[in-house]
């Protein structure tokens, strides 16, 4: 592979060499989109993307006054805003990409910033929608982004941390803490590793989280990556970093923690039982996903004597005319569940109804009567698969998924103990799971009652007294509301 | 950042390492060699291995927090340590093998009447693997997880209260032993509590701030708590002399409940004690790991997490039906608790030795 370096238009030499208009127009050889055009009356000649530009702004501000300008009057305008002089080849060359306009007047080269607002307003989040609470959602702009955080969160403490990825793609970063709040080695820590990344591009933060992560083998997603703005500065108030990436609607906090994921900001938009009672059911849900099709299992090759008397004559009735052992017909069920959702997650909105229909048959009815499968695995598969949509965190949902598969087949060789086997393979895998050092398994191991309320429960907010431990800040009190 | 080593994080260490396969049968230990109102004996056992654990701390104080190993090597030479080392690495990993062999022996007769054991044994190997490759903060953070997967077999207990009877505690002490009291009998009860003299190994895990000795205590006390109540349950629930014959009273009473959906729960509370049973290999084979540690040092902990899993495996082989097990659990856990008395006596007087050649020296 050739070193990005090299062909990213900007090598370390062109730090220092001077912009010309040559040098530009030998970097952007090739790119049919990259115009040239030569302004009439002044002659000064203009490079620019009209892709990347907001054409408006530059026919008004830059074009219509330089082509009235005299040759003489041209070196006037230029020197004041919003014109800036380009000092040298590669930040001129990286202006251009980032949607400036290079003016070559004589020896000298002024840039001049028109960068046209592409992609999506802000709109509600597709994939983390909530009943109660803010709407709005990111989107693929890295200011748009940045600047409802900022709306959210109005004050001069609350830093950012300009970073780019991709040796070739260049991608914008923005690293976000709150100072005084954050815990500054996170800072650092992060800061460093995103700066170390060493890859051609980077299309999306649920990519760089991967980048970034101390276990990149692990099931588990380590970094919280939400669509929601106020998921992010309840984050930030809690002590932890946020990073933006441009062109994608992610934004990851860190550290984090493995039951943060079972959190929604609908929580605390709720009354407090009412939030509580939430987080309880998506971890009965966590529990449901990964266990029950691997309980039926179980169950139903091993440990028949469990089953009450009343229910074994209806199991056994329906499993009867089944020819395949219950593992093979609860991987087959399960398979069948997953091709649907993939398929209905790839296909177009219009097409995907027929999904719903097509999938409703065949793991429906039909599927019982033509002797595939029993009607008790049907509604275990069910179950398993509306538990797994209760997780808010798609990407936790998707790694659960996959545990699912693991626990079924250890149960189907194993019964109950094969299944616990598996829940202690997790559990020993998720003990060795740090994210930026802490532990993934915060607040049960290592212990921290305080934060239990917040994470297991939504307590009071008067009870909230204190920001996650997790974050390891200095400044622990965040609430003082009296009883 | 390292993180610390808490004194509740040791609690729950301390009642996972003591609980394993031994809980099974010590309702029918307790009323064969204690007889009957058999708990209070118990009760008196429990505070013989509380004066043991406060001799640990004396250690600790004494030593100042030094590791076993520099106390012992302060004053003895390599050459009389080191086959030290060997011969009870082999017995730490002998009695993780033991007690996890009759573990996967006990749940082989309930449910794989037809299974290979050691096939049973090997993925219960790999598990111990897999964790002995992490550091001890990693196992600690696992066990306390462990613990609160296994903690609410207790809430099972209510199930109970319609058929125990109060009536069934005799008003005679310590009757109706099947032959009499003997150091032997009470050494088969004491085993239970084998385990808490691996907080010797903590003592480079923790500091002044995290009282190490306050958690192992109250790790010994609340094991000590919910034996006692197991073997309470057991007492009320069944006759005297129908507990001194059954061979698991805990399965025999966790066989009786019966839920709407679910019949013989046996079957599925019982998987959930491999965690303990897992606790307690893998922090003895940690034991296993740091003496090995010492002889070679230059050899990572990750290192020796794979021979010392093969090892427990192959240790394995030996029982082959429960009875052989318990022998075997008999014999090293008998040895166990020998090493668990001498250990901080010796220690004790090393640690003196060794203050007093300092002070020479200086």
């Amino acid at each position: 592979m050739a070193d990005p370096k090299d062909v990213d238009g900007g090598t370390k030499s062109d730090e220092n060499t001077k912009p010309t208009l040559e040098a530009v127009a030998e970097a952007m050889k090739g790119c049919v989109d990259c115009l040239h055009e030569k302004l009439e009356g002044s002659g000064a000649d203009l490079v620019y993307f009209p892709t990347l530009v907001d054409l408006n702004n530059l026919q008004r501000d830059l074009i219509r006054p330089l082509s009235q300008a005299s040759s003489e009057a041209l070196n006037t305008l230029l020197s004041g805003a919003p014109f800036r002089a380009a000092t040298d080849l590669k930040s001129c060359i990286k202006s251009i990409m980032d949607g400036a306009a290079a003016v070559f007047a004589g020896q000298k080269v002024y840039l001049f910033d028109a960068p046209k607002s592409t992609g999506r307003q802000v709109e509600q989040s597709e994939t983390e929608t909530v009943i109660t609470g803010p709407h709005d959602g990111f989107v693929e702009s890295l200011e748009e982004n940045l600047g409802v955080i900022r709306k959210r969160l109005r004050s001069p403490k609350l830093k950012t941390v300009a970073l780019e990825v991709g040796e070739i793609a260049k991608t914008r970063v923005i690293l976000m803490y709150v100072e005084g709040i954050a815990n500054e080695e996170f800072v650092t820590l992060l800061t460093g590793r995103i700066r170390d990344i060493e890859i051609d591009g980077v299309s999306d933060s649920n990519m760089l989280v991967q980048l970034i992560d101390e276990n990149p083998n692990s099931l588990f997603p380590q970094y919280l990556t939400t669509e929601r703005p106020d998921a992010v500065v309840s984050k930030l108030l809690g002590g932890r970093l946020a990073v933006i990436l441009d062109g994608s609607p992610g934004v990851f906090s860190a550290p984090t923690a493995f039951l943060e994921f079972f959190s929604s900001p609908d929580d605390y938009y709720q009354r407090w039982p009412i939030g509580t009672g939430l987080r309880i059911l998506r971890l009965i849900g966590f529990l449901i996903t990964i266990c029950f099709t691997a309980f039926y299992v179980s169950v139903t090759t091993f440990h028949y004597e469990m089953i009450p008397h009343t229910m074994l004559l209806n199991l056994a009735e329906s499993r009867s005319r089944v020819p395949f052992p219950p593992l093979i017909e609860a991987l087959l069920m399960e398979t069948t569940i997953e091709l649907l959702r993939e398929a209905g997650a790839r296909l177009p909105t219009k097409i995907g109804q027929t999904i719903g229909i097509v999938g409703g048959i065949v793991i429906g009815q039909a599927a019982v009567q033509a002797g595939f499968t029993s009607n008790i695995l049907i509604i275990a598969v069910a179950i398993s698969a509306i538990a797994s949509f209760v997780i808010p965190s798609y990407i936790m949902s998707a790694s659960l998924r996959l545990i699912r598969f693991g626990l079924i087949i250890l149960a189907g060789i194993l019964g109950n103990l094969g299944l616990i086997f598996g829940i202690g393979f997790i559990v020993v895998h998720m003990a060795g799971v740090t994210n930026l050092g802490t532990s993934y398994l915060t607040p049960i191991a290592p212990a921290k009652f305080m934060d239990i309320l917040d994470t297991l429960v939504r307590g009071p907010f008067w009870a909230l007294r204190e920001r996650p431990t997790l974050s390891r800040t200095k400044n622990k009190v965040r609430t003082k509301v009296k009883r | 950042m390292k993180e610390k080593l808490n004194s509740f994080h040791v609690a729950l260490l301390i009642y996972m390492i003591e609980l394993d396969v031994t809980v099974l049968m010590l309702p029918r230990m307790v009323a064969v060699q204690i007889g009957t109102n058999g708990w209070l004996g118990f009760l008196g056992l429990s505070l013989i291995a509380a004066f043991n654990i406060w001799l640990y701390k004396l250690v600790y104080s004494a030593g100042q927090g030094r590791s076993v190993f520099e106390i012992s090597e302060a004053v003895l030479p390599k050459f009389v340590l080191y086959p030290v080392y060997a011969v009870l690495s082999l017995l730490w990993l002998g009695i993780g093998a033991f007690a996890g062999k009759s573990f996967v022996l006990v749940f082989q007769t309930l449910s794989f009447q037809t299974s290979s054991p050691m096939l049973i044994f090997a993925v219960y190997c790999l598990l111990v693997y897999v964790l002995l490759c992490k550091d001890l903060y990693s196992i600690v953070k696992a066990s306390t997880v462990f613990f609160l997967l296994s903690i609410w077999m207790l809430l099972l207990a209510p199930n109970f209260f319609k058929d125990w009877s109060f009536h069934r505690f005799t008003s005679f002490l310590f009757q109706g032993t099947t032959n009499g009291h003997s150091l032997n009998g009470m050494l088969d009860v004491y085993s239970v509590f084998i385990g808490y003299e691996l907080c010797v190994f903590l003592f480079p895990f923790s500091d002044a701030k995290t009282k190490l000795f306050k958690g192992v205590f109250a790790g010994h006390a609340i094991i000590t708590s919910t034996h006692l109540f197991t073997i309470l349950i057991s007492f009320g629930f069944f006759s005297f002399e129908e507990v001194k014959i059954l061979q698991f009273p805990v399965i025999h009473t966790l066989e009786y409940i019966e839920m709407p959906f679910i019949n013989r729960v046996e079957n599925l509370v019982f998987p959930f004690f491999l965690f303990s049973n897992l606790v307690t290999t893998v922090m003895f084979a940690f034991a296993a790991r740091s003496a090995l540690r010492r002889m070679l040092p230059h050899i990572e902990d990750k290192r020796l997490a794979l021979p010392l899993a093969a090892a427990i495996f192959a240790l394995g082989f030996l029982p082959t039906v429960f009875r052989e097990a318990a022998d075997w659990i008999r014999l090293t856990y008998f040895t166990e608790t020998g090493v668990a008395f001498a250990l901080p006596l010796l220690l004790l007087l090393l640690v003196k030795l060794g203050g007093k050649r300092t002070k020479e020296v200086s």
